[in-house]
């Protein structure tokens, strides 16, 4: 009999809601009047209110080239039913998937990007385009921009829901610029990078100050500019003790007056005077050819450090120099 | 062919090398192969080989190009672990040997630097110390090396030893070694009188010296000895390594300096270290600036043919599949050719 009674009462279905459509206070004395060809054995069930037939998702109505920033025109969060891609996330079971997306709450937890896909990003743009001047005509290149520009500054907002609009992550300022650009000569360029230490990239000549002593950004960017100015009149004073400057404290291998040098030429005056060649000086022999491929196979492997390379033409060198076949 | 000279007894390079070279001339068909390890296939195979290989072949054709009246020339070999620094440098030593020089050998200068007992402080020089103990070894090995030379060569100082005993100017260089080693005592005093003599005298022509260090890089690195108030030695405060490093200076002439750098026996210095400046810091390039880096490698392939070949000769590779092509493949793919390791694999088979 329940058989029975349920086709009925789905077809009165469409009824029920033409007529709540209508009234908006529905009596219990209505509802209790549809489902009547029901049996007493259901009472429990004409508390809970009528529950309406989910209907399909939103997806199924979806074209391809649908516009899209209207299903997400801000961030929402995730809803299974709008978003027509069968993702899936979750820890899946022995020998199982992960779960759909239906109902995952492992999906609304997280944050998503849906309202910033690139046809909506382009979409702002154009509505900002209003609010911006052009673009300078003449700084077409980014040599031009770092000629005429070679500072640069980072900064960054936060904006966020609540109730006060301060960041104290906003204060941060980064102040980027070339060494090549600065007017530095050998001595003063070596200071600063000995002054800066971390802050210099050597591989991209970039000296990089981040200040983020001072509570607002409009003090550390004073504070970054000023540290600049600073460095570079200190680079190019030279102190008293800076005499006294050390074969440790040195960047490179140096040739002149090293222990290297001293060798070679002792080295070479004992086989001059071996050879009874009592007429030389100290400038012809460092002068000649061979003690000049020496010395730039020596630089090369005090700097570079060993490698094949390095020593073979060391080598070599040698022995030219101590005239070994 | 007569065995060569006994070179050296007693200590972890190269033992008695009674070697069974043929005229040390280029021959680059290389013969069989020795080994410097604890197994000592000296004894087991009684006999000593050496192979003949291309760093040694280079060494002595610099060494029979030398101009005795130019200052001393420095030869560094260098390479990985287990390549066979060590044992080139036993052959050039026996070539020298052969051909009649002075052979100033030390076989391991890490030995200097590291677990000495009974350190002295110098009778000759306050700030050193001594070390009776290894000055004394190898006073032993330098005289059952240079029997001959050590009547031949005359001190040309008088050396005060003690109240009671010195050697006279003019008594042979034998006197000195024979104090040193009776009289521990003096046995480091001894080693630098020795040194300084050589080095004066090679220049006069007499005769020509060799001198060979195994591990070089001991000299200017640092030691683990310390004195009686636990404060670290340096290196230079060592009377044996002073008068080291003063002997592989170039200044003298009449003679040639082989060295090796050694990893293993290194202190504080990484594992895979290898390269020169890496093993001698910058104080160690330096002092032997200029010199002449010579690389040695692996085994080439001809040469590993003949390792194998040598093993097998000598039936020292038991394994059945020890002849076969597969076999000899993948004992080359496990060592990757280093003298070393392939030795370490076939003790096993």
């Amino acid at each position: 009999m329940a058989a029975a009674t349920l086709p009925a009462w789905l077809a009165l279905q469409p009824a029920a809601r033409t007529l709540r459509a209508f009234c908006t206070a529905v009596s219990p004395a209505t509802r209790s009047a549809i489902p009547s060809p029901r049996t007493a054995g259901r009472t429990s069930r004409y508390e809970r209110p009528l529950r309406r037939k989910a209907l399909p998702p939103r997806t199924e109505k979806m074209t391809v080239d649908l516009d899209w920033p209207s299903v997400y025109p801000v961030a929402a969060p995730f809803k299974p039913s709008a978003v027509p891609l069968p993702v899936r996330m979750g820890y899946p079971v022995k020998r199982g998937v992960p779960m759909a997306k239906e109902g995952n709450l492992e999906l609304l937890k997280i944050p998503n990007f849906l309202h910033l896909t690139p046809v909506a990003i382009k979409k702002h743009c154009e509505a900002l385009k209003d609010f911006c001047t052009e673009w300078p005509a003449a700084l077409d290149s980014d040599e031009k921009c770092e000629k005429h520009f070679p500072i640069e500054i980072d900064t960054a907002d936060y904006v966020s829901a609540g109730p006060s609009i301060r960041n104290p992550k906003a204060r941060v300022v980064t102040l980027r610029v070339k060494l090549s650009s600065l007017n530095l000569d050998d001595h003063a360029k070596k200071k600063l990078i000995k002054l800066v230490g971390e802050r210099y990239c050597k591989t991209t000549d970039v000296l990089t100050i981040r200040t983020d002593r001072c509570p607002l950004k409009r003090q550390n960017y004073d504070y970054a500019i000023y540290l600049l100015t600073v460095l570079y009149h200190e680079s190019w004073k030279t102190e008293e003790w800076e005499k006294e400057k050390t074969e440790a404290d040195m960047e490179e291998y140096i040739w002149k007056n090293s222990p290297s040098e001293k060798n070679i030429l002792e080295t070479l005056l004992q086989i001059k005077t071996a050879e009874k060649d009592l007429e030389v000086n100290k400038e012809e022999l460092l002068g000649t050819k061979e003690v000049e491929d020496y010395k730039k196979c020596v630089v090369s492997l005090k700097n570079e450090g060993d490698n094949e390379e390095t020593l073979s033409q060391y080598k070599e060198s040698v022995k030219k120099l101590l005239k070994l076949m | 062919m007569d065995p060569g000279r006994l070179l050296h007894t007693g200590s972890q390079a190269p033992q008695s090398l009674a070697a069974h070279l043929d005229n040390p001339a280029p021959d680059d068909s290389p013969r069989a192969v020795s080994r410097t390890s604890e197994k000592d296939p000296v004894k087991t195979f009684s006999e000593a080989c050496l192979m003949v290989r291309k760093p040694a072949l280079e060494l002595l054709h610099y060494l029979k190009n030398t101009n005795f009246a130019h200052p001393a020339v420095r030869y560094v070999l260098y390479g990985e672990k287990g390549t066979g620094k060590t044992l080139s440098l036993c052959h050039v030593i026996h070539f020298c040997a052969k051909q009649d020089w002075l052979i100033l050998h030390v076989p391991d200068a890490h030995l200097w630097v590291k677990s000495c007992r009974g350190l002295l402080p110098s009778t000759y020089n306050k700030q050193r110390l001594d070390q009776p103990a290894e000055a004394s070894i190898w006073l032993k090995n330098f005289k059952t090396t240079n029997e001959r030379f050590l009547s031949q060569i005359k001190v040309q100082e008088k050396y005060v030893w003690n109240k009671r005993e010195s050697t006279e100017k003019g008594s042979p260089l034998g006197e000195v070694v024979e104090q040193g080693i009776t009289r521990v005592k003096n046995a480091t005093d001894a080693v630098g009188v020795v040194l300084r003599e050589l080095k004066g005298q090679s220049s006069l022509g007499g005769f020509r010296l060799l001198v060979a260090v195994d591990g070089v890089n001991a000299l200017w690195g640092k030691t683990t000895l310390k004195r009686e108030d636990k404060s670290l030695v340096a290196p230079e405060e060592l009377a044996l390594v002073h008068n080291l490093r003063k002997m592989v200076k170039n200044d003298w002439h009449g003679g040639t300096i082989v060295l090796t750098l050694s990893q293993t026996g290194s202190l504080f210095k990484p594992r895979k270290a290898y390269l020169p400046q890496e093993l001698l810091g910058k104080e160690g390039f330096d002092a032997l600036d200029p010199f002449i880096p010579i690389l040695v490698s692996n085994y080439s392939p001809k040469e590993f043919e003949s390792c194998i070949q040598y093993y097998l000769e000598n039936s020292w590779l038991q394994h059945e599949k020890a002849h076969t092509e597969e076999g000899k493949k993948e004992l080359l793919f496990l060592s990757n050719a280093n003298p070393g390791q392939l030795e370490r694999l076939c003790a096993h088979l």
